[in-house]
């Protein structure tokens, strides 16, 4: 008997949330086995607690195969090589967040970095409003400022830029062959290696410097391919996966009811907006673990080697979180979720996604409280094959 | 009320100075977890609970 598939978003179908099968395999709640688009077939967990207790179990539940090997297809599962610290488990994973953490979740760090954000975001409105209607939004307004911060975080100057967009879209594209990645992030790649041996030689004030300096002390510094591989994922997650919450994000607010009002009245909700919206629509197609050891979880035996796939969006909608986790509501007080993930592997960027967030939703209330979709909710273009979820494109207006 | 913080686990992200920033701070060289008050006043209960909670690597436990 055939394996019932993963249930993946289909925003053609239900723009906003995750397939209508988790509300009963969370209920119970049930962990089942799943056939994934790759080939895996999988234990599917779909719950809050399930969730974070798969997510926060780093010993059980490893992220060796990669953590998107279920919906990526150039990522290779149990046999694929190391690329990336995201694939490292316990203290070889600690030892390199330890060098990201300063320059990017140190709240002095973070107090630096505010103005910068609000200065490309204030340009990015000004530049919006002074244009023709209606307007790209995510090419033109969410990639530009996300792209813009990262870049300067890195001193990556924009005539490089396309390099970072190029990669993000090979890599994020689930019908990516292993070989058309690689010739895709070879060119960043290769610019970043150089860009190492610039920075050694001279340093600046950017992440990559600091990020030599800093372990240039420590017991066993970064090698320049650990460098170039954290810079290249700052590079390529940070403008991506924010942009499209960015754009992802506008438009659920957009269409709910009352939700753009509120935010317009109080421009000081965009903190708990962000955070909401993160809750609300991030990780739809959910992240992949392999057990370590034979364990079960909510009593279903998983055997050592099983692949576990864990349903984010689902988890945060589980009425065990908050009783109305259906609804999207911008005065929620911000509280745990798993949006951006959680355990030990909780995304590198999340406190620089906030500051962007807030600051995108705070300025677009204040300036362009007339902000709205350009075309009705069906005619919008959502991207294809991409694990990253959100409009390809969205068209907005303002009066 | 007692916080107890485990360093060795912390992975830097800032959710409890974020969220208690009057009981943790972060050190400037790796960003780890630093506990300014070991036994907080029980007003800032809450807030330390909240951050036991949005803590992505579990490294705080609250004891009666």
């Amino acid at each position: 008997m055939s394996l019932p598939a993963l249930p993946l978003p289909g925003e053609d179908q239900l723009p906003f949330d995750p397939p209508p099968e988790y509300a009963r395999l969370r209920a119970a709640p049930r962990v089942i086995r799943v056939a994934c688009p790759t080939g895996l077939d999988a234990w599917l967990v779909s719950d809050y607690a399930g969730v974070r207790e798969v997510l926060g179990d780093g010993r059980r539940f490893s992220t060796r195969p990669g953590q998107a090997a279920h919906v990526l297809g150039a990522f290779g599962g149990p046999d694929a090589p190391i690329s990336g610290f995201s694939q490292l488990d316990g203290p070889e994973h600690i030892r390199i967040r330890r060098n990201f953490a300063p320059q990017v979740s140190h709240p002095r760090r973070l107090a630096e970095l505010r103005p910068l954000v609000e200065q490309i975001t204030d340009d990015a409105v000004t530049r919006m409003l002074a244009s023709p209607q209606p307007y790209p939004l995510h090419s033109r307004f969410s990639t530009a400022i996300t792209t813009a911060v990262i870049a300067e975080l890195i001193g990556v100057p924009p005539d490089r830029h396309q390099l970072l967009h190029d990669a993000a879209t090979a890599l994020f594209t689930t019908s990516t062959t292993p070989d058309e990645l690689r010739r895709a992030v070879e060119p960043l790649w290769a610019y970043l290696y150089q860009l190492v041996a610039t920075r050694r030689a001279r340093p600046g004030d950017d992440v990559l410097s600091r990020m030599i300096e800093h372990s240039a002390d420590s017991a066993r510094p970064l090698t320049d391919a650990e460098l170039t591989e954290m810079n290249g994922a700052l590079l390529i997650a940070g403008f991506d996966t924010t942009a499209s919450m960015i754009t992802y994000g506008l438009v659920c607010l957009l269409n709910t009811p009352g939700q753009w009002e509120k935010l317009c009245a109080d421009p000081e909700l965009a903190a708990s907006a962000a955070e909401e919206l993160v809750r609300y629509l991030g990780v739809g197609a959910g992240l992949l673990r392999q057990a370590t050891e034979d364990t079960e979880v909510h009593g279903q035996p998983i055997r050592a080697g099983d692949y576990v796939v864990v349903a984010l969006q689902s988890g945060n909608r589980d009425t065990a979180l908050h009783p109305d986790a259906g609804t999207l509501d911008v005065t929620r007080k911000p509280g745990a979720h798993l949006g951006f993930g959680h355990g030990a592997h909780a995304c590198v960027g999340q406190q620089i996604a906030r500051i962007e967030l807030t600051t995108v939703l705070g300025t677009l209330a204040r300036r362009a409280p007339g902000l709205r979709v350009a075309v009705p909710l069906e005619e919008i273009v959502w991207k294809k094959d991409s694990v990253v979820r959100g409009p390809a494109e969205l068209p907005v207006a303002w009066s | 009320m007692k916080v107890v913080v485990e360093r060795d686990q912390c992975i830097g992200a800032g959710m409890c100075v974020l969220t208690a920033p009057a009981v943790f701070d972060q050190d400037p060289d790796e960003a780890v977890v630093v506990l300014l008050d070991e036994q907080p006043p029980e007003t800032q209960r809450p807030a330390v609970e909240q951050a036991v909670d949005r803590c992505p690597a579990a490294v705080i436990r609250l004891l009666p």
